[in-house]
């Protein structure tokens, strides 16, 4: 059960960034704070881990009329303050959730205290009604995501105990990585995973379910799904990419994958089939068009760790972005045995 | 103040070990690679030391160098970071 929530402020918590509002803080997010209400009602403590002077604090304690159980206002890492708050309180990491806004502070905080269930902001609702967070009544969709929640946590404590490398401990779980091309049943949730993908997304921009439909239908591209399994449980359709192909270049104009997926091995396998259809097609070349955001720093990681290289960024518009090659002829990187291709 | 390259080495090895949860960071060999079969960083891990680096010592390794060729070894990192606090960028 989780005893606490801790939330971030700037742009969480806060319609808006503390320090850059002048005389007049931000007012606090009207859905949010209804949130943070409901839950207080059921018993649920509230801390503040936030990057911030501690008057942000006493602000956010003025405006939202909650006094918070902790508040810690500094500028060191998420996960420290977070420490700092369960050690306050007297609760350990499984005990607490985590709210913030910044894909990249969830990570770190996911990284290094696995126990924690870490929420952007947009799932905080939904995960509300789940009776982890003291929710009475259970829907069909909420148990569904509950348990995910519990899988996610079964898993990350058994490879926080697990003594080998990354690799192996993928295969002892029995991770499964199937990459297929996707059909017309798959259209809704490649379009969702368009709109909610940011950590591993090459363009940060939303595609219709029209035009993925377009691209299924199309000659010239190549539209594959991601599914990953394992034997905590089955995630279903993970990730996906579109390949505009032709016998000079295969150019890759979306890689996206669910940050649900994220360090299961599934964005390595994904390059690595991409790499090795593209020889078996006969064709030079690779280049993946991405945008360069701070947003989706672990997919750019995963491109050069592929070895992908760029020259200059492109002169296009506001959005900074870059094309990301790599020649088919030299060592490819390799695909584990628990990825199945398309034959 | 100035900071001798060792130190700084130094502490680039510890927050390795730290991230990646082994020892091993701290004796490996300077030329040793940072992801995959290095040291073994994965994107996640990637992320997690490039946030560090970004808090620590104030430099973006993931907004200015877009190959990422500053995680080709730990000794890239070191002298990467060493650089660019001898010769901080002017702000655009």
């Amino acid at each position: 059960m989780i005893k606490c929530v801790i939330w971030d402020l700037d742009n969480t918590l806060l319609d808006g960034v503390f320090l850059e509002s002048g005389d007049r803080p931000p007012p606090v997010s009207t859905a949010l704070s209804e949130v943070l209400h409901d839950l207080a009602g059921r018993g649920i403590l509230h801390a503040i881990a936030s990057r911030n002077p501690p008057e942000a604090g006493v602000y956010t304690e003025q405006a939202t009329g909650h006094r918070f159980a902790a508040v810690v206002c500094g500028w060191g890492a998420k996960s420290a303050a977070i420490d700092a708050i369960t050690a306050e309180i007297g609760l350990t990491a499984d005990e607490v959730a985590f709210v913030d806004d910044d894909a990249l502070e969830r990570a770190e905080v996911a990284f290094r205290l696995p126990e924690v269930l870490v929420l952007a902001p947009q799932d905080l609702r939904e995960a509300a009604a789940l009776p982890l967070l003291g929710a009475p009544a259970s829907t069909e969709e909420a148990r569904r995501r509950g348990e995910l929640y519990l899988q996610r946590r079964a898993r990350r404590e058994e490879a926080r105990a697990f003594g080998g490398s990354r690799e192996d401990f993928l295969r002892h779980c029995g991770t499964r990585v199937t990459i297929a091309p996707a059909s017309a049943a798959d259209l809704p949730r490649l379009h969702e995973l368009s709109v909610r993908t940011h950590q591993f997304n090459s363009t940060g921009s939303a595609v219709a379910e029209a035009e993925f439909a377009a691209m299924l239908r199309s000659a010239d591209h190549q539209v594959a799904a991601v599914r990953l399994a394992d034997r905590f449980g089955d995630d279903g359709l993970v990730g996906a990419c579109v390949i505009a192909t032709s016998p000079a270049s295969w150019q890759v104009r979306l890689l996206m994958m669910s940050c649900r997926a994220l360090g299961r091995g599934v964005i390595d396998a994904l390059l690595a089939w991409i790499c090795r259809a593209a020889r078996a097609e006969g064709t030079d070349e690779i280049a993946v068009t991405c945008v360069i955001s701070p947003r989706n720093v672990p997919l750019r990681i995963a491109l050069t760790s592929a070895g992908f290289r760029t020259g200059k960024e492109l002169e296009a518009g506001a959005t900074r972005t870059a094309v990301y090659r790599r020649p088919t002829d030299d060592a490819l990187p390799e695909l584990p045995d628990w990825v199945t291709v398309p034959a | 103040m100035t900071r001798g390259s060792a130190d700084l080495t130094g502490e680039i090895r510890l927050l390795l070990a730290e991230i990646t949860g082994d020892r091993a960071a701290i004796e490996a060999p300077l030329g040793t690679p940072l992801l995959r079969d290095g040291i073994g960083l994965d994107s996640l891990g990637g992320t997690v030391l490039l946030t560090e680096i970004k808090r620590r010592y104030r430099i973006d390794i993931a907004d200015e160098d877009l190959n990422l060729d500053s995680l080709a070894s730990i000794g890239a990192l070191a002298s990467y970071v060493q650089a660019r606090m001898a010769a901080p960028r002017s702000p655009q």
